[in-house]
């Protein structure tokens, strides 16, 4: 590395910084401020300290929702944490499998809901699935699961494990691809010698390739997650922003959207929505947090 | 110089599975047993299937008539069934041309901009020693972790403020803004790799920063470009939380807040929908088809950081 | 320990035809059998289908009297050292040496002792609770030949072990490599490309060239006896000299060849069906040329560089017939650039190569006097 003159240094780094700030930044800082105020109807702005923490959180007008959006959430983040790490890694197994012909036709044929937009994807499905035109009826019975089919989407105890599911579809493409690169990273050395020694594929996946893995593995966890707590598009499109039937496929990013944006009868508040992000901000803070502290003491990156 | 950028440019990781396939059978299908092998197959196309088979739909029945997308969904459009009707409701209803125009000219010119700006502060922080320099990295970096939509209330206020609402420009400062911490990571980890010796030769010979950055560096940055444009167009083509609230007016739309409101309104018209939808999808498939292995490539270099 | 019987073993891929167009080699009982060859030659591949990781396209191999054919690796007897070491590395060194014979089932008090009995043999004792990545490149070697003794096996493959070792390491370890010989009692099948290793290592040297065996034998066969000009060109540093000429004469115990565009020189070769006017390339190593007139054949030249190496010079001279040949002199005498300079050369030094490459028989090859002792 070398010393420059300042100048070039502040040249270089300027027009980033500059748009990263303000941008991105500072608002994301300004949004933390502003939760500590509310605002008249004229607008004004005036200091409330943690009032409006105190009634999301525990005010029954806005905590329901809020709770509601925040547990649904978390079931949101469980369904993709338990469907899409297994089938992303059976995946990327597949595919990384040597001598395997077709192997990049498959990839790219996969990968290929990953690249459209989940509001896309949101509507392809609700035509699937939706009772009027019958395709989803018809695959369902095909595989002999005609009695359980419903519909999905517009009752409350399955609309959020449906959209789950959608949203999982659609997003599986991103973990398996970096699992993927992740498993070619293993040296084809290191797996032949496991060969040698007589171990056979199972004993090859679990003992050598999933422990050297493990670290991302553990970033798609932190990137899923932060993907989840901040999901909106998909809900929006296809239920709206009142996130039903009855608000049970109501996500934080929906939750927010309302509180901030106002939607129908409801009036929208910049502070409340600030507060809002600003608890959106601190989970997913907390998510970031644990998993650089995991990364720093447990999962080492195995030198290659 | 083609040298050198092929040498950094090489051994990605796809590079070293296409070495791989080439070296003969596979070791592991040797203990999986020619049984073992067709599973594989197996798998691997059904789960094809599932991911192409709603695509495929929408696309097939886009083309059909109205009574025929009910009667025979999974049927490909005949002679009798075919029908342009939803295609020319969608024109005729909306301005999808120009919705297009507005996602390409945001996601390329935000493009353009990370790459540019990215650049430049990737090799301000990989090459030069100045203090501050570890907590600059630390800032860039944090913007990968935390989205940026949390902040939204303030850069509402903010653009408003600069008389920006409605703009595609204040789309593209956004998603600039979004995409610069992950591109200046992936830049300034492709820039470290340049050697020493082209820089140092080229200062020897008294060539000044600007140039050496502008002339040498740039250039040779071509393979990252892939990675960045890889995690930078698409979320940024494919989003519609921006577009809906800083960007809504009709002369700005993007594809897809365009679609969305439009499949909102005409929801019960079938074949404007299933139109609507093909016509948000088929510009994306043609582009894949044409840049899958870049694409691809991108995507798997840039993972292994 | 066992012998490894090789019958006309061939290796095809999709996309290539005989990569190994029906290789013979037999390697006794305790041997150790160095494939030396330049890179493509096909040696790793050998060693591969030696160890069962590559497919056997057609002939016959058989360790210890087992056709092993169609047996994946770990049923064969064979433990395999690989170039980059392989180590698994989230496994500590013990974990590493204990992980083939969990598979195979030994119970543990089994795999403890051969661990540490390994692990004492090779001096890594104290490292068997690191990670590889704490390990040198050297300790790391070490690291993966204790994995394979572990497994007594009755064939020890080593693909370019030293290939990753700096210089100094390098000679060091391959002294080490060949103690583990005696002290194992092992057959060995080793590759390189480095033919001084194979020379100081080789019981027995198969020199390969594009997927067949140019020659098989003991060093000294090959110094001495090699059977066409790859192999007299690929042993032995520098590089044997090579003249081409005529024969002007033949006798029962030699021949005359006049060198182009310089002398005739006697050579002792069995003349075999070499007729007057065949077309020869003679062969000559640096070491055996003097720079006087000590020998019996003499030539005349000028220097046009000389390497120095403490007790030896490289000379490189251009012969009054315009051939560039390369001598080995006394590095205490003073050379200059541009000198005439005369060389001589005893007629048994000499090798001879038909228009083929094959060689002449040479007789009266040993006990040469090199020109260091003047």
């Amino acid at each position: 590395m070398k010393t420059a003159r300042p100048w070039h240094i502040v040249a270089f780094l300027a027009p980033a910084v500059i748009i990263y700030s303000m941008f991105s930044a500072l608002p994301l800082l300004d949004t933390l401020r502003l939760g500590f105020y509310t605002s008249n109807d004229a607008g004004v702005h005036s200091f409330v300290g943690l009032d409006n923490y105190r009634t999301i959180l525990f005010d029954s007008d806005w905590s329901t929702a809020f709770w509601n959006a925040m547990w649904n959430n978390v079931k949101f983040f469980c369904i993709h944490m338990l469907l899409q790490n297994p089938i992303g890694l059976l995946l990327a197994t597949l595919f990384s499998l040597k001598g395997l012909r077709g192997a990049r036709t498959y990839r790219t044929l996969i990968f290929l809901p990953t690249l459209l937009s989940v509001v896309i994807i949101g509507f392809i499905w609700q035509l699937i699935i939706s009772p009027l035109w019958g395709v989803g009826e018809k695959l369902m019975t095909l595989v002999g699961l005609g009695d359980y089919f419903a519909p999905f989407l517009g009752q409350e105890s399955t609309a959020l494990f449906t959209l789950s599911l959608i949203s999982v579809w659609q997003y599986i493409g991103i973990p398996m691809m970096l699992i993927y690169a992740a498993l070619l990273a293993v040296p084809e050395e290191v797996l032949e010698a496991a060969h040698a020694e007589g171990a056979g594929a199972m004993r090859i996946f679990w003992q050598i390739k999933l422990p050297l893995i493990w670290p991302t593995l553990g970033l798609v966890t932190i990137l899923t997650f932060v993907a989840n707590f901040n999901a909106f598009d998909l809900i929006y499109s296809v239920k709206g922003a009142l996130a039903g039937p009855n608000y049970s496929s109501d996500l934080l990013g929906t939750f927010f959207y309302r509180t901030f944006f106002g939607y129908q009868a409801q009036v929208g508040s910049p502070t409340m929505g600030a507060a809002v992000a600003t608890l959106m901000f601190l989970v997913i803070l907390a998510g970031v947090g644990t998993y650089f502290y995991l990364v720093q003491r447990k999962l080492t990156r195995y030198e290659l | 110089m083609t040298s050198v950028s092929s040498t950094i440019a090489s051994a990605t990781p796809e590079d070293r599975d296409q070495v791989r396939t080439a070296r003969g059978p596979s070791l592991i299908q040797r203990s999986f047993g020619p049984a073992g092998h067709i599973w594989v197959h197996i798998v691997l196309c059904l789960y094809a299937v599932i991911a192409l088979f709603p695509i495929a739909l929408i696309l097939i029945n886009s083309v059909k008539s109205r009574q025929a997308i009910f009667d025979n969904p999974m049927a490909l459009p005949t002679v009798d069934s075919f029908s342009l009707i939803g295609f020319h409701k969608v024109l005729s209803n909306t301005n999808f041309l120009l919705y297009f125009g507005n996602s390409l000219v945001v996601t390329i010119g935000s493009l353009v901009l990370i790459v540019l700006f990215g650049a430049m502060a990737g090799w301000a922080l990989s090459e030069y020693k100045f203090r501050g320099n570890r907590l600059m990295t630390l800032f860039m970096a944090i913007g990968i972790m935390i989205p940026i939509r949390l902040g939204t209330v303030s850069i509402l206020q903010l653009v408003v403020a600069l008389d920006l609402i409605n703009t595609r420009t204040a789309l593209i400062l956004v998603y600039t803004a979004q995409g610069l911490p992950l591109a200046v990571m992936i830049l300034s980890e492709f820039i470290r790799q340049i050697p020493t010796e082209l820089k140092d030769a080229a200062r020897c010979d008294g060539v000044g920063e600007f140039k050496i950055f502008f002339q040498i560096i740039l250039p040779l940055i071509r393979p990252a470009i892939a990675t960045v444009a890889v995690f930078t167009m698409i979320p940024a083509w494919n989003d519609l939380w921006f577009p809906l609230i800083l960007a809504p007016g009709d002369q700005t739309k993007t594809v897809t807040l365009g679609v969305q409101q439009f499949i909102g309104q005409y929801a019960t018209d079938w074949n404007s929908v299933l139109a609507a939808l093909s016509m948000a999808v088929i510009p994306i498939l043609i582009l894949y088809t044409l840049f899958s292995r870049q694409l691809i490539r991108g995507l798997t270099s840039g993972a292994v950081k | 320990m066992a012998n490894v019987s090789i019958k006309d073993l061939k290796k095809s891929y999709d996309g290539k035809q005989n990569v190994l167009a029906g290789l013979n080699l037999d390697i006794r009982d305790g041997e150790f059998c160095v494939l030396v060859g330049p890179s493509g030659c096909g040696k790793s591949t050998l060693l591969r289908m030696l160890c069962g990781l590559e497919d056997i396209s057609g002939g016959e191999l058989a360790i210890g009297g087992d056709v092993v054919n169609h047996l994946p690796p770990a049923k064969r007897g064979i433990a395999m050292v690989f170039q980059s070491y392989a180590l698994y590395p989230h496994m500590n060194v013990y974990k590493n040496m204990a992980f083939g014979l969990k598979i195979a089932g030994s119970n543990k008090a089994d795999i403890d002792e051969r661990i540490r009995h390994a692990a004492g043999i090779l001096k890594i004792d104290h490292l068997l609770d690191r990670l590889p990545r704490e390990l040198s490149g050297g300790q790391r070697q070490r690291v993966a030949i204790g994995r394979a003794i572990v497994r007594k096996p009755r064939l020890f493959l080593f693909d370019e072990p030293l290939s990753n070792l700096d210089a100094a390491l390098r000679v060091q370890t391959r002294l080490e490599i060949a103690k583990l010989h005696k002290q194992l009692a092992a057959t060995i099948v080793y590759v390189t490309h480095d033919q001084v290793e194979a020379m100081t290592l080789g019981d027995k040297i198969v020199v390969m060239h594009d997927g067949h065996i140019q020659q098989a034998g003991t060093p000294l066969e090959l110094y001495q006896h090699p059977q066409n000009l790859f192999v007299a060109g690929f042993i032995g540093s520098p590089k044997m000299n090579f003249l081409p000429g005529l024969v002007t004469a033949v006798a029962e115990d030699g021949l005359e060849v006049a060198v182009t565009g310089g002398r005739k020189v006697r050579v002792d070769v069995e003349p075999g069906n070499a007729k007057v006017g065949d077309k020869v390339t003679l062969g000559l190593r640096a070491e055996h040329i003097h720079e006087n007139t000590g020998g019996s054949e003499q030539f005349s030249g000028q220097v046009n560089l000389v390497e120095h190496l403490g007790e030896a010079n490289f000379i490189y001279v251009t012969l009054s017939g315009g051939q560039d040949i390369v001598v080995r002199g006394d590095g205490n005498r003073n050379v200059d650039i541009g000198e005439e300079i005369v060389l001589s050369a005893n007629s048994n030094a000499f090798h001879v190569f038909d228009a083929d490459g094959n060689a002449l028989r040479r007789l009266k090859p040993g006990n040469l006097v090199s020109s260091r002792h003047h």
